[in-house]
């Protein structure tokens, strides 16, 4: 008896493993068409986002900007070809040539291949500044807006307050005492870039947390956390997104004002960002000496992608925001 | 107030860095070279041994007093923080004050204008141009203006802010002077903050512009101009003057940068300075009295905005 049990048992125990399977089977295969479908629509609601961001003509101005120096970035050992490392004091500070475009700096490096270079590091300092900033400055504002009373009163209060603090002698003083390394100097930067995203999501929290799902997940006894994290982050994320371009902007303008002033970090293989080489041309009187090609283009540059990505932020916000909209 | 001294004393005290660092030559903390004993004599000149609740006491004591310490290098050292800002700050001032008058004057002209016809193909070339002097850094500006308006076509003086005969000269050619060598600084300030004030106008005229009153205006068959000066700006205003709190914290980092380059006496050359020579007494007092700065414009701004508010101001 004993054994036939078992023997029942196995075959129960392996009829019911082929069922197990085939449901898996199933499922996988009804998720799988379920992802599918949720990626073509989600492929479809992103062209059709980006349709309506490139009908934008700013923002579509602004892409092309930031397409164009990410591109040169990352392609510029094939456009100039390897950084310079040779220091040659005899050919430095030279004019114009046909070998050097914009001549040469302080060093002897041709200024052509620093500054195609220089968005390396420019526009990584930025990116990661702007992703810490956003951390930081979304948590602050879900926590100050979901919770309110005297968390709101206390996270509101730091936010204006680091929000009209002088930024400049604040990241000096930040970056001069903790030494430049990447980590300060993006923490400088992040420091003084939280406080409008923290402010534009919280105000976002406070609209979306009187909206009626809200109160129902509540009543079907959701947590705070879950709450914040599953209906409210979803909500106020596009506007998490806007903001991060926006910042990014103005972390690359930040981060120039701090190399300028002798405080930049070096990326590796000791490649200089925009700020840097300005410095190093204003230091080196390039203008007195009528070297304006060595100080005029990493000026051009650092304008050109705070605006582009200054503008793409604009047109995000406006096609995310239809409240923005009839200011067009 | 006292969050600012906090914070400034957090920050010069409590990060991690180590200022004695500055004043000894490098390596020379090495014991062999007797450098250990120099740094714990000035271990405890600066009160450092002490706890950190103890100083904190003695720094709040001391700014009582006015006194923001001593510095470390400038004049050789020794020499109060407090001396060294105090005569700067007027120079400061007079350059931020020219500059915010001209920049908003500047801002609120073309705001009105853009926003008044927005859309139409001046309020594009506004609405762009200032966004692009926005984003270029004054540091670049400044020098690019001084290289063609003062190296290639030299009409204007490169930098400081008087002649140097200066004193030679009746008081009202002095003031003239004066006037002349700030030019070029306070166009670097406009070209690159007018978009603060331009902007802000133009979206509040937007948003004030479809309402109600304005139809009514229009109905009442008041010109263009009376329509703009007696009902859109009195409402358009007040945004703006909300956002000129963020601007005087750009006001002082725009000075900051200007100073130095056209070398202007006053507190942003100096901060450079302690920059450069790591000089943090002298940074950190320079922050708090820029901190505070920004502090009183905003209250100063509060008030005009009481004034300003009609409805505040009948109530």
């Amino acid at each position: 008896m004993p054994s036939r049990t078992s023997c029942t048992c196995t075959s129960i125990h392996a009829s019911g493993r082929r069922e197990t399977l085939a449901t898996i089977v199933s499922e996988a295969s009804r998720r799988a068409t379920a992802l599918r479908e949720r990626a073509t629509f989600d492929l479809m609601r992103f062209r059709k986002f980006l349709l309506l961001l490139l009908h934008d003509k700013l923002a579509a101005a602004g892409l092309v900007i930031i397409a164009a120096f990410i591109f040169i970035s990352i392609a510029a050992p094939l456009l100039v070809g390897p950084y310079p490392t040779q220091f040659d004091r005899t050919k430095a500070m030279q004019p114009p040539s046909n070998a050097h475009p914009f001549g040469t700096d302080w060093q002897g490096f041709d200024v052509l291949k620093l500054v195609v270079y220089g968005g390396r590091v420019s526009i990584l300092i930025g990116f990661i500044s702007s992703i810490v900033a956003m951390l930081l400055g979304t948590t602050v504002g879900l926590v100050a807006g979901y919770y309110g009373r005297v968390t709101d009163q206390l996270l509101s209060r730091a936010t204006d307050f680091f929000l009209v603090i002088p930024w400049l002698p604040f990241v000096l003083i930040l970056v001069a005492i903790l030494g430049s390394s990447l980590a300060t100097i993006i923490f400088a930067i992040a420091i003084v870039s939280w406080p409008t995203t923290a402010r534009i999501i919280r105000a976002q929290v406070l609209t979306v947390k009187e909206r009626q799902f809200i109160e129902r997940a509540r009543a079907v006894g959701s947590g705070n956390g879950f709450i914040l994290r599953k209906h409210i982050l979803p909500n106020v994320m596009p506007l998490v997104w806007a903001e991060a371009v926006l910042t990014i902007s103005s972390a690359v303008f930040t981060e120039a004002f701090l190399s300028f002033f002798g405080l930049g970090w070096r990326g590796p293989g000791a490649v200089e960002s925009w700020g840097q080489i300005a410095n190093e041309a204003y230091v080196n009187s390039a203008l007195l000496r009528g070297l304006w090609l060595y100080f005029a283009p990493p000026g051009i540059f650092i304008t050109l992608v705070v605006l582009g990505f200054a503008m793409l932020g604009y047109g995000l916000e406006e096609v995310l925001n239809p409240a923005l909209k009839r200011r067009v | 107030m006292w969050l600012i001294a906090s914070l400034n004393f957090f920050i010069v005290q409590v990060l991690p860095g180590d200022p004695t660092r500055v004043l000894l030559p490098r390596g020379s903390s090495n014991v062999t070279q007797g450098g250990s004993d120099l740094r714990a004599q000035l271990i405890r000149q600066w009160g450092l041994d002490q706890p950190i609740t103890t100083r904190y006491v003695v720094y709040f004591a001391n700014l009582a007093q006015g006194n923001l310490g001593t510095t470390i290098t400038y004049q050789k050292g020794g020499f109060p923080v407090a001396g060294v800002i105090a005569p700067r700050l007027s120079t400061t001032l007079v350059l931020v004050g020219l500059a915010t008058a001209a920049t908003m004057w500047l801002g609120i002209v073309l705001g009105r204008i853009s926003g008044w016809r927005r859309g139409r193909r001046v309020d594009v070339a506004i609405t762009m141009g200032t966004l692009v002097g926005y984003s270029m850094p004054s540091f670049w500006v400044s020098l690019m203006l001084i290289f063609a308006l003062a190296y290639i076509v030299p009409i204007f003086p490169a930098y400081g802010i008087q002649s140097r005969d200066a004193s030679t000269f009746n008081p009202i050619t002095q003031v003239l002077d004066q006037l002349y060598h700030y030019f070029l600084p306070v166009l670097t300030f406009v070209i690159t903050n007018v978009a603060w004030f331009s902007l802000t106008l133009r979206n509040s005229l937007t948003d004030t512009l479809p309402e109600d009153y304005m139809l009514t205006a229009m109905a009442k068959g008041l010109t263009q101009k009376q329509q703009l000066r007696k009902h859109a700006m009195p409402n358009a205003r007040l945004p703006v003057l909300t956002a000129s709190a963020l601007y005087f914290g750009w006001v002082v980092s725009g000075a900051i940068v200007i100073e130095e380059v056209f070398n202007i006496p006053g507190l942003g050359q100096l901060t450079w300075d302690a920059t450069r020579v790591r000089d943090f007494p002298l940074l950190s007092g320079v922050f708090l009295v820029a901190t505070l700065g920004v502090v009183v414009a905003n209250a100063v701004a509060d008030v005009l905005y009481l004034y300003l508010d009609p409805r505040v101001r009948e109530a």
